[in-house]
């Protein structure tokens, strides 16, 4: 098996790409992929590389508003599911079991039957709603980010951690007199009084630009080969911080302890991974690509400029007007055009047709896998735990708080990862549905190009990228609650 | 010392209870006087565990009414929570919550349920580590302490509720026998300060030196009851002759 | 302190019955607090609203219902031919005689307590008398189905018996006298009744659809007898399979285990020959054929002489040494046929594919001889095991790469839930042995191993299997060796075999590990070879341990399969989906998407929720994680 793919990898798969004509190579990166995308942050992509980051964001959109909605819901019903309440149970258990066990496809198929089957948008429904179903789309009012939201969510962050202090020297009064100090009363009040006086205050910030642009220039003018050296100094570092550390956890009293294969294993994998990614930070940073203006540029030098380009879009954000930083926009219903097309304004948010039923469908399908595991981590702290707190005299909130959820979390976590990480590879059915997610577009650059490999690549890039950022959250908290047994 | 003309703090009459269609209670009828020990004993099945789970109702009886220090065991949470909080109870398996260390496993109920200040808390949280012996394993997990010295944090855990009664379940079952003897040591200390306590156990030794009065189980029924002296001496009941023979 | 007790007399203290009756169930189940309670009435209401909201939808004279039963044939085979559709009711009617007759020797079923039964049936009866209330007006269109007061009755007459079985004194109501078969023998007569005596509704072919579905006119017809008498027949011939195994294995002594495995390998070995032979249906070719026969007895003699070489007791490790290289050739030569073509000299009478599959065959059984073999009988038995393994594959070789005589257009003779059988269970099995490879690999002792499973395992659950069947259909055709064509069904089943074998991997990877090391350290000292211990002690143990997770992993498989609806295969979902509602005539189902779809919902779910149940089963019997 393994051959096999070394095989499609290896000599055999280049002899046969040169006989059907395909080339190896990322030059369509820059080329206008010549085909638009339904929905996204660009419609009209003018590069390939646009157009899978486009595809790449709707996934994030939907794995992410997906996994919090999977989440509460699947919280919920798995602590209804242990509920002592019978029939609230029984339609816990009914739900888990009429959902995992029907194929996702065929449930993403269903919702966006039922979505396409509402009525259209006609005369009658122009004007400007709350919130609207049809089938063009599920429209809803919505919060925007307005004038003087960057420096006003600066303020925010900082007034986060001053509600954080606040909260902890009210609680540590609490202990110490046995008063109730409301923590999170006051928390809540400072960050709610900084919200306050940030929203008139934002302009003051506008100074801040100076340095944001200032990031900007600096990064602008460093030539574009060190991008490439510092991708490739960071994998090398990392690696090597790794080794060490790892090292250090085998140094006994006694000097080092003796390493097993596994260990020098592990060690020479961490190597070769970072000379791999070494090999591509100047391979595909080298590579000349034609932007979308008609001039070249190499990889390394457009991700440069895509880094400078952020600082001086932030830095254009401080421009010290007044106004109120969030804006809410509600949908509207219009006529649009000459031809008279009744469609949704671009006001409000929609949720196309395409991308409501995959987020419906794989929050749903998700929360049943959740639910199982919320029971299972619930149901594995001891019995023991529960009489011993009812028997001190605990409340069940205090209970569930305190005795079951630490323990349960460690349980939880690992498994809620995998789901987390399926629910994100799931959104990729979207292609059946033709949203315009990171597989549909990639496939579709496939067809016009021809790239497959590279392709691909760019998909497991992705896909690895997602799996390595969530496990690292779940490694992190599962150490955090580790630590506390010991 | 003698107990009699203390008032009752437990009265449980033709007390019922049924797991599905099988009845662990058949009309338990016993009292229970302040400041007394009370040893239970009886076969395994008996319906030990259930009787004295049923007293900080920790188990709902079906029928029959159990009155602890005043109050009647109900369906009303309030009258629950009042009488958690003065009785406390001692596991076979220690219950310790493992995630907490040992102070902490102490400190949470006086915190959480009196709303005491922390500092206070802690200082009594040492004070009862002390009292049962084991002030330096204070910082320590649950998992890192042997058997004896987890039941003996365990104590200290319901004591820390400053509880009037205290309830035992086989406290000594799960140890070994050189560790049987600190737990005991630890119960008498508490029995002679004159806390009223239920023992279930198979310590006979504790029972004729700290009882004041034992009551054989069986068949989910007080059988007999009596001073151990009387009841060792000198039983009435073929099933208590029986049951004396195979362990004595 | 006195005795107060008079001694009891022990004998009469018979236990009392527990308080029961409704009102007492209801406040300790439904109404254990107040929140409880008004959560209660909440979760009724809604039961209650979506119950009602989905008989009247399942009901309306407006479905298309007719859209599902017109296209039975469609859902289940696709474009199988209608005059070979003789083949299809043949293998499923051998699936079911085998499935009963393995059940029967097993010996499933016992008796349950009235109490249990009258349970279910009150709970059915009154689901049934609740439809037949709340059926809308207009559904008697759906002729049997849509009667009013055929589900009423029906309703009635089982809440009735189960209401009566409530009555039993407690001692009868409680022992467990009711035989399970003798229930599900009921339940299959109703079903041949109603296969045999129930109408359907049909529109008028070719009429008119007028522009309200409700107005339709139907016609009542009754089930189709080449549907309704197969299915009777094949129901017949399972039951009669079951009483006459159940008269046998009540009449032999122990465990029958030796027909026990007969069953199961028959079980197992019928769906090759179902797919391969019956459905396929190959038209052999006596000139080709002599070919492979020639090329197949060459290797079963001439491998059986050379079988007792490799496996003799005095064969050392030169002999093994021997075996792996030729194990190596064999592989290399398979994978890349071009590097070492066969000798022009014996090409006239082999051929070149089944030599090279035979060859790494042989190879692979040379390697293990001398683990397996040993002396005498079991040395006869290991090459008998290569004969026969030899003529298998031949034979399966030959059925595989002979033309079919099912004629249909595409790529496949079968379609519809059929392809997605054929897929889900072929899938499963070859992923297996390789799943558990890859799971020794990445817990083997050597890091090349290691290295290339761990490499393997992570690179596949990486991506989505979506992505992967993508690289099947786009990248895999420009890729293969010149030469080698594969259809789109061998190559959606290649990638999927190759996906869930990642996934099992991991699953068993987690049953080694489950396994203390005290077992190894035992069959160590017991002078167990490495290969030994892991076949015989550890893996056994491993996969039993994690027969939940497999049985899981089973379940997606086949949900997963209908992922090649997206790369345009027509399994059972892309039929449900955009076959149907493309018909225009003669009934005019374009625009009908929901009624498919929820059709093809209740049949995965069906499929997957028996699976579950029944592992869930045999974890009980096995006593999965109480050791
Ligand atoms: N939660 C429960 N569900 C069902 N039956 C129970 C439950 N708890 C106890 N029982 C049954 O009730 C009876 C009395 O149990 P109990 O635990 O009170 O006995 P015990 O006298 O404490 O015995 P031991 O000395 O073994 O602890 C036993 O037969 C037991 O099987
Ligand atoms: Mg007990």
């Amino acid at each position: 098996m393994v051959l096999l793919f070394f095989k499609i990898l290896g000599g055999e798969a280049s002899k046969n790409f040169a006989r059907s004509d395909i080339s190896f190579g990322f030059g369509w990166l820059g080329d206008p992929p010549g085909f638009s995308i339904r929905e996204g942050i660009d419609l009209q992509p003018n590069s390939g590389i646009r157009a899978l980051a486009v595809g790449g964001l709707n996934t994030l959109r939907v794995a992410f508003s997906g996994i919090v909605a999977a989440t509460l819901l699947g919280t919920v019903i798995g602590v209804a599911r242990l509920s002592k309440n019978f029939i609230v149970s029984k339609l816990a258990s009914f739900y888990i079991e009429t959902i995992r066990n029907v194929p996702l496809l065929l449930q993403m198929f269903f919702w966006q039957v039922l979505l396409q089957s509402r009525s259209s948008l006609t005369e009658e429904s122009v004007g400007t709603k709350l919130f609207d179903v049809s089938n063009k789309g599920i429209a809803s009012t919505w919060v925007f980010p307005s004038t003087g939201f960057w420096p006003w969510l600066l303020i925010m962050i900082g007034g986060y951690y001053l509600a954080r202090k606040v909260a902890r020297t009210r609680r540590k009064y609490q202990e110490d007199t046995g008063e109730d100090g409301h923590p999170g009363l006051f928390g809540f009040l400072t960050i709610l009084g900084v919200a306050i006086v940030g929203w008139f205050v934002h302009p003051l910030l506008s100074f801040l630009s100076i340095l944001w642009d200032g990031i900007g220039n600096l990064i602008g003018a460093v030539p574009a080969a060190s991008v490439s050296l510092l991708i490739a100094g960071l994998a090398v570092a990392v690696a090597a911080i790794w080794i060490k550390r790892f090292l250090d956890t085998k140094r006994t009293p006694a000097g080092l302890g003796k390493l097993t294969d596994d260990d020098i294993f592990r060690m020479i994998f961490a190597g070769v991974s970072a000379l791999v990614i070494v090999w591509i930070a100047f391979k595909v940073g080298g590579a000349i690509i034609n932007k979308p203006d008609g001039t070249d540029a190499s990889v390394a030098a457009v991700l440069r400029d895509g880094l400078a380009n952020i600082f001086y879009w932030f830095g254009d954000k401080f421009t010290g007007e007044a106004g109120s930083p969030l804006a809410i926009s509600r949908p509207v219903v219009e006529v649009r055009g000459t031809g008279g097309f009744i469609q949704y304004g671009t006001t409000g948010i929609l949720a196309t047709v395409a991308f409501a039923s995959v987020w419906i469908a794989v929050t749903l399908y998700t929360a049943a896998f959740i639910a199982e595991i919320i029971r299972g981590g619930i149901l594995a702290v001891a019995k023991g735990q529960t009489e011993a707190s009812q028997a001190l005299g605990l409340r069940r909130s205090q209970y569930l708080r305190l005795i079951v959820l630490p323990q349960a979390f460690r349980i939880i976590l690992p498994p809620l990862g995998n789901q987390y990480l399926n629910l994100a590879k799931n959104t990729s059915l979207g292609t059946a549905l033709a949203f315009g997610e990171i597989v549909a577009v990639g496939s579709t650059l496939m067809n016009q190009t021809g790239q497959s490999l590279p392709i691909v690549l760019v998909w497991m890039a992705f896909y690895l990228t997602l799996s390595l950022s969530l496990s690292g959250v779940v490694n992190y908290y599962n150490r955090r609650m580790a630590l506390v047994e010991r | 010392m003698s107990v009699a003309n203390n008032k009752d703090v437990i009265i449980c009459e033709g007390v019922k209870k049924w797991f599905g269609d099988f009845q662990a209670l058949k009309g338990v009828n016993a009292t229970v006087k302040e400041q007394e020990v009370v040893v239970v004993i009886g076969p395994s099945g008996s319906g030990k565990s259930t009787f004295i789970r049923c007293i900080n109702r920790l188990e709902a009886h079906q029928e029959g009414t159990i009155i602890v220090d005043g109050i009647e065991l109900t369906n009303d949470v309030r009258n629950i929570d009042k009488i958690r909080s003065e009785v406390g109870m001692v596991f076979q398996q220690f219950n310790l919550f493992p995630h907490l260390t040992i102070l902490d496993n102490i400190a949470l109920a006086p915190l959480w349920v009196r709303k005491q200040p922390r500092g206070e808390v802690e200082e009594e949280a040492m004070a009862l580590l002390e009292r049962v012996g084991i002030p330096e394993q204070a910082d320590k997990f649950p998992g890192q302490l042997s058997g004896g010295q987890q039941q003996r944090v365990a104590i200290a855990r319901a004591l820390a509720m400053k509880p009037k009664i205290m309830l035992f379940d086989e406290p000594t079952s799960a140890l070994d026998p050189e560790m049987i003897k600190e737990v005991l040591d630890v119960m008498k200390e508490l029995a002679r300060s004159g806390m009223t306590m239920i023992v279930v156990t198979h310590e006979m030794g504790f029972a004729r030196e700290v009882a004041d009065r034992v009551l054989f189980f069986d068949y989910g029924l007080v059988v007999e009851e009596g001073t151990p002296d009387h009841f060792f001496e000198n039983p009435q009941h073929d099933r208590t002759k029986l049951f004396l023979s195979q362990i004595l | 302190m006195t005795d107060h007790l008079a001694p009891l007399d022990l004998a009469e203290l018979a236990p009392e019955k527990p308080p029961s009756g409704p009102v007492l169930w209801i406040k300790e189940n439904l109404a254990s607090t107040w929140i409880s309670a008004v959560l209660s009435v909440l979760a009724i209401g809604f039961a209650a609203w979506g119950f009602r909201g989905a008989v009247l939808w399942l009901f309306a004279p407006d479905r298309r219902w007719d859209a599902v039963i017109a296209n039975m044939k469609l859902l289940s085979v696709h474009s199988y031919p209608e005059a070979q559709l003789a083949r299809v009711w043949l293998s499923v009617g051998i699936v079911f005689v085998l499935i009963a007759a393995l059940l029967a020797w097993n010996r499933v079923g016992g008796k349950v307590a009235p109490r249990q039964l009258s349970k279910v049936l009150l709970t059915v009866g009154i689901a049934l008398l609740a439809v037949g209330i709340l059926m809308p007006p207009g559904a008697e269109k759906w002729e049997t189905l849509g009667n009013r007061m055929l589900w009423l009755v029906g309703g009635v007459v089982l809440a009735g018996i189960g209401a009566v079985l409530t009555r039993l004194p407690d001692s009868r109501r409680k022992a467990e006298t009711v035989p399970i078969m003798g229930v599900v023998g009921v339940a299959l007569l109703g079903i041949i009744t109603f296969l045999q005596t129930a109408t359907m509704a049909f529109p008028i072919p070719g009429s008119p659809a007028p522009e309200n579905a409700a107005d339709r006119i139907f016609e009542a017809t009754p089930i189709a007898k080449s549907t309704a008498n197969p299915w009777t027949a094949i129901i017949v011939f399972a039951v009669l399979t079951f009483v006459v195994m159940s008269w046998f294995r009540s009449r032999t002594e122990g465990e029958g285990a030796g027909v026990r495995r007969l069953l199961v390998s028959l079980i197992v070995a019928s769906f090759p020959i179902i797919v391969l032979a019956i459905l396929r249906d190959p038209a052999i070719n006596p000139e080709t054929l002599q070919k492979f026969v020639v090329t197949g007895i060459i290797f079963a003699v001439a491998g059986a002489a050379a079988m007792y070489w490799f496996g003799a007791q005095e064969a050392g490790e030169s002999r093994r040494a021997v075996a792996s290289i030729v194990t190596l050739v064999a592989f290399i030569v398979l994978v890349f046929p071009g590097i070492l073509p066969l000798p022009s000299s014996i090409t006239p009478f082999t051929e070149p594919f089944l030599f090279r599959l035979l060859l790494l065959a042989f190879a692979l059984f040379a390697l293990a001889a001398p683990t397996f073999g040993g002396a005498g009988a079991a040395l006869h038995r290991y090459v008998a095991g290569w004969v026969g393994t030899a003529v298998i594959i031949t034979y399966a070789i030959i059925l595989i790469t002979t033309e079919s005589t099912v004629d249909v257009p595409g790529n496949f003779f079968l379609g519809g839930l059929g392809l997605t059988f054929v897929l889900s269970i072929t899938a499963i099995t070859l992923s297996f042995p390789l799943g558990v490879l890859l799971a020794l690999g990445r817990t083997s002792s050597m890091p090349l191993f290691r290295m290339m499973s761990t490499a393997y395992i992570e690179l596949v659950r990486g991506v989505p299997l979506i992505t992967w069947l993508i690289v099947a259909f786009v990248m895999l055709p420009v890729t293969l060796p010149e030469g080698i064509e594969l259809s789109g069904v061998m190559r959606a089943l290649i990638f999927m075999t190759l996906f869930s074998a990642a996934y099992l991997a991991e699953n068993v990877r987690g049953g080694l590990q489950s396994i203390g090391k005290g077992q190894a350290e035992a069959a160590q000292a017991l002078g167990l070879s490495t290969l030994q211990m892991t076949v015989f002690i550890t893996l056994p143990q491993a996969l039993r341990a994690v027969i939940p997770a497999l049985v899981g992993q089973v379940i997606a498989i086949f949900k997963d399969t209908s992922l090649v609806t997206i790369v345009g295969l027509f399994d059972f979902l892309h039929i449900a989906r955009s076959a149907i509602n493309q018909q225009s005539q003669p009934y005019n189902f374009v625009g009908v998407f929901l009624e498919p779809l929820l059709f093809a919902a209740a049949v995965y779910w069906i499929f997957t929720f028996t699976v579950s149940r029944m592992s869930l089963r045999l974890e009980k019997k096995l006593g999965v994680g109480e050791r």
